[in-house]
């Protein structure tokens, strides 16, 4: 399993922001991880990522627990989170080295995979600029690069299309296609529900801490006894008032 | 074959070792190479600035401190120098020992505990303590700048006066190594210990923190002031017994000014003792703190993001009707336009800390001034002393109006999808932020002004110049800084602090520097004169045209700089 929740709570004061969620996702698969804002989505991944630690329940990153493996759950995994980090002063080309050294890639290694990232990601003409000057999508382009470059068997990406042209979001979407055919790991957290439903394997929906619903579209559909856009699946889920006006979905957290 | 399939062929990597300290440390490195190249092919001219600047403040400190110790080493001060030098030394280290700790403190907490940066390298596989060691030598080579600023200075006096050999070059620079690792080890420890347990209130708990650390000083100082009524042996005495605890052995600062004193006196086998003891501990707390730190650094970090921030309710009485006083004379669209900016300035500490702890001590300062000299000042100190005040009172409202004030049109830039829409004419928003600015800016240097000529009781005439001349400076500042904003914005940036230090704040804070300059050289005058050549309460011809030269300069400058910053705005695009 390349990523194991085990009831994970996380409280902010009297508030549960997670609420002892557990999640299996397989190698090989293509997570789209939905909800509204203020969900507990954010939270979720900082526990995968080791930023936030569970006040109860476990994490594992290939088999690795992350309260007490952390450094190899970390080497097996990347994370890009919603508003991506680059140093200013520093160009596209000498970050991704950095990143490089991070991982232990050997130069040679580092430095062919880093041009050929670049070179996918339409970003080569700017690789030696500094970070500064770079567009929201531009940064986005670069902290991507920087998080496929060692290869990783997890992937976890938090809202990964903002601020990306149609080009790029096109070219984001087959990359992390191509990641899951060949048996890696996607988490994606995204608002944009048209997205998850064409890339994504298997759904997630989590709502005021907790999952309420979690498949395949097909088997969201399915449960959702009548034929839906997930937009629809979505509102109905995270709002019963309206799943019993327009035909309730059932609650399926925890079945997947 | 697409790239991504084909990297997932290739060889995996090696096991994973996490990267040492060594390697953030060359990414460090290579951000600082990369910022100073830049500087050096895009704005030598304002690296040069800044380096000159500093060479100035640092050349005008050595010449200070060099002055000061020849006037002591006279003959009929020998005595007294034998006694106060030790006291100067434990005094500056002790201070620095404050200094450091709270410099280090803030700064190894933005660092570790907010920001993205530390998101970023928690993330991959870097070992914990290695984040923190790079973290808390970045802030050390930071806030080490203070130490650097005045001790160099202060020493290199020293050892000329006293015309010292190489060997107390060697042991100061040593002992100056050696001791900011010691208050920034503290520093470090306080960071985490906010995020550990005051995670929800990081800002008011430093903010408090200093607060308090501010009182004591002001309350001890205001005891040191208060021995001065006495006579003079008296007040020696009280002095000493107040100082006495300063020379604690277990006090880093003693064992810092031990290795100098004895350095000095050439017994540097002694000295080198001290330089052990401090180095030693220094070497200890830092390995102490960085493990210590490190082992709870992830717990810490989780903490100090977990929490929800403090959320405080703002019922928006209190500015609404600050402003209805304050701006009365305001048409109610441009008063709601000034609202924001109270409300910004109110609800940013750092904007009314400054004027509020400068201002605060030089009143505190002002305050106590009479009891120095319970039987009057003549009129030769009085014009000293009345010229002193209006330089430190000028100087900061350069600083306040060259950091908040010229930064107000470019953020006003970014809202210009609401502000250019209103009904408005652009110049009358420049008249507002300039009428806001003035406020401000009046009251704070107004009021210490005003103390000033009642600790003093100055002469009517002199009272008219001081008072005149702080309402033409305050003109000239706001309407530079107002008027400078708008001719030479950056509406891209959205940090304040960034504008302020861009392309048309550092002009602006030379255009500021140049009017201070100029009004204080005119006062300096008008002083010297008074007090020196006519020694007369009352100005003559030549004092009054001075006098009508420094409030036009004032307040030709500001009504200047308000014209041609409004023509920019009228014309600018969005």
């Amino acid at each position: 399993m390349s990523i194991l929740i085990q009831k994970v709570t996380k409280c902010y004061g009297r508030k549960r922001a997670v609420d002892g969620i557990s999640l299996e996702v397989r190698a090989g698969e293509l997570f789209a991880f939905l909800g509204p804002n203020g969900a507990g989505k954010t939270t979720t991944i900082k526990m995968m990522s080791g930023l936030l630690r569970p006040d109860e329940g476990t994490v594992h990153i290939c088999g690795h627990a992350m309260a007490a493996d952390a450094l190899m759950a970390k080497s097996k995994m990347s994370y890009v989170p919603d508003e991506p980090f680059l140093y200013e002063k520093l160009t596209a080309r000498e970050f991704l080295r950095f990143v490089g050294q991070m991982y232990s890639l050997p130069d040679d290694v580092s430095q062919r995979r880093a041009a050929a990232l670049m070179e996918r990601l339409n970003i080569t003409g700017f690789a030696d600029q500094l970070a500064e000057g770079f567009s929201h999508g531009m940064k986005q382009k670069v902290v991507l690069a920087a998080a496929l470059l060692h290869d990783p068997e997890v992937l976890i990406v938090d809202e990964p299309m903002v601020g990306l042209d149609p080009g790029g979001m096109r070219t984001v979407k087959d990359l992390f296609r191509e990641r899951a055919l060949s048996g890696k790991t996607v988490f994606m957290s995204t608002h944009t529900l048209d997205i998850a439903e064409s890339i994504a394997d298997r759904i997630g929906i989590i709502n005021q801490g907790q999952i309420v619903a979690c498949g395949t579209l097909a088997e969201l559909k399915a449960r959702a006894a009548r034929e839906h856009r997930l937009e629809d699946i979505f509102l109905d889920v995270i709002n019963p008032m309206a799943a019993e006006m327009g035909g309730p979905v059932e609650a399926m957290a925890g079945r997947g | 074959m697409t790239t991504a399939t084909a990297m997932t062929v290739e060889a995996a990597p090696p096991a994973a070792s996490p990267p040492g300290l060594g390697l953030l440390l060359r990414i460090r490195l290579a951000v600082l190479r990369n910022r100073v190249r830049q500087l050096t092919d895009q704005s030598p001219a304002r690296l040069l600035l800044v380096l000159l600047f500093v060479a100035i403040i640092w050349i005008a400190l050595y010449m200070l401190f060099d002055y000061v110790f020849r006037f002591m080493r006279r003959d009929q001060f020998e005595q007294q120098a034998v006694i106060a030098i030790p006291y100067v030394f434990h005094i500056f280290f002790v201070a620095m020992t404050f200094l450091l700790t709270f410099s280090t403190a803030v700064i190894v907490y933005s660092t570790l505990f907010s920001g993205r940066e530390p998101s970023f390298l928690i993330a991959a596989p870097n070992h914990p303590r290695s984040i923190v060691a790079v973290m808390y030598l970045e802030a050390l080579f930071f806030a080490s700048w203070s130490l650097l600023l005045l001790g160099v200075p202060l020493m290199m006096a020293i050892a000329r006066v006293q015309g010292l050999s190489w060997q107390f070059y060697a042991t100061f620079l040593v002992a100056f190594l050696g001791f900011v690792p010691i208050p920034g080890s503290l520093g470090l420890a306080a960071a985490w210990a906010v995020a550990m347990w005051l995670p929800r209130s990081a800002k008011r708990a430093v903010f408090w923190g200093a607060a308090i650390l501010l009182i004591l000083v002001i309350l001890w100082w205001g005891r040191l002031w208060a021995l001065s009524s006495g006579s003079s042996s008296d007040w020696l005495k009280g002095f000493m017994r107040e100082m006495s605890y300063l020379k604690n052995a277990l006090l880093p600062s003693t064992w810092v000014t031990n290795a100098i004193r004895l350095s000095i006196d050439g017994k540097f086998a002694p000295a080198a003792f001290y330089l052990g003891v401090t180095l030693s501990n220094a070497l200890f707390l830092s390995w102490l703190c960085i493990n210590v730190v490190g082992a709870g650094y992830g717990r810490a970090f989780g903490r100090a993001h977990a929490a929800p921030t403090h959320t405080t309710v703002y019922s928006g009485w209190a500015s609404h009707w600050l402003t209805a006083v304050a701006f009365f004379y305001l048409p109610p669209r441009l008063r709601a336009l000034i609202l924001k900016d109270v409300r910004t300035f109110l609800r940013d500490p750092m904007q009314w800390s400054q004027l509020l702890i400068l201002f605060g001590l030089l009143s505190l300062y002002l305050t106590y001034l009479p009891r120095t000299r319970p039987e009057g000042f003549t009129l030769q100190w009085k014009a000293f002393i009345c010229f002193l005040n209006y330089g430190a009172v000028t100087l900061i409202l350069s600083t306040f109006t060259s950091r908040f004030v010229f930064p107000l049109i470019s953020i006003e830039g970014q809202q210009m999808w609401l502000v250019g829409l209103w009904p408005v004419p652009r110049g009358r928003i420049m008249w507002a932020k300039f009428a806001f600015a003035m406020t401000i800016t009046l009251t704070a240097g107004m009021g210490v002004t005003l103390l000033s000529i009642r600790a003093l009781n100055l002469p009517v005439s002199l009272a008219i110049v001081q008072a005149v001349g702080t309402f033409a400076a305050c003109v000239g500042l706001c309407g530079l800084a107002v008027g400078l904003g708008a001719k030479l914005p950056n509406y891209e940036q959205r940090s304040a602090g960034r504008i302020a230090s861009g392309l048309g704040g550092t002009v602006n804070l030379i255009a500021s520097i140049a009017v201070v300059t100029g009004v204080v050289v005119v006062m300096g005058i008008i002083c010297y004169r008074m007090a020196v050549l006519t020694e007369s309460t009352q100005l003559d011809a030549l004092g009054w045209a001075l006098f009508a030269f420094m409030a036009a300069l004032g307040l030709g400058t500001g009504v200047t700089a308000m014209q041609t910053g409004i023509a920019s705005f009228r014309d600018a695009e969005f």
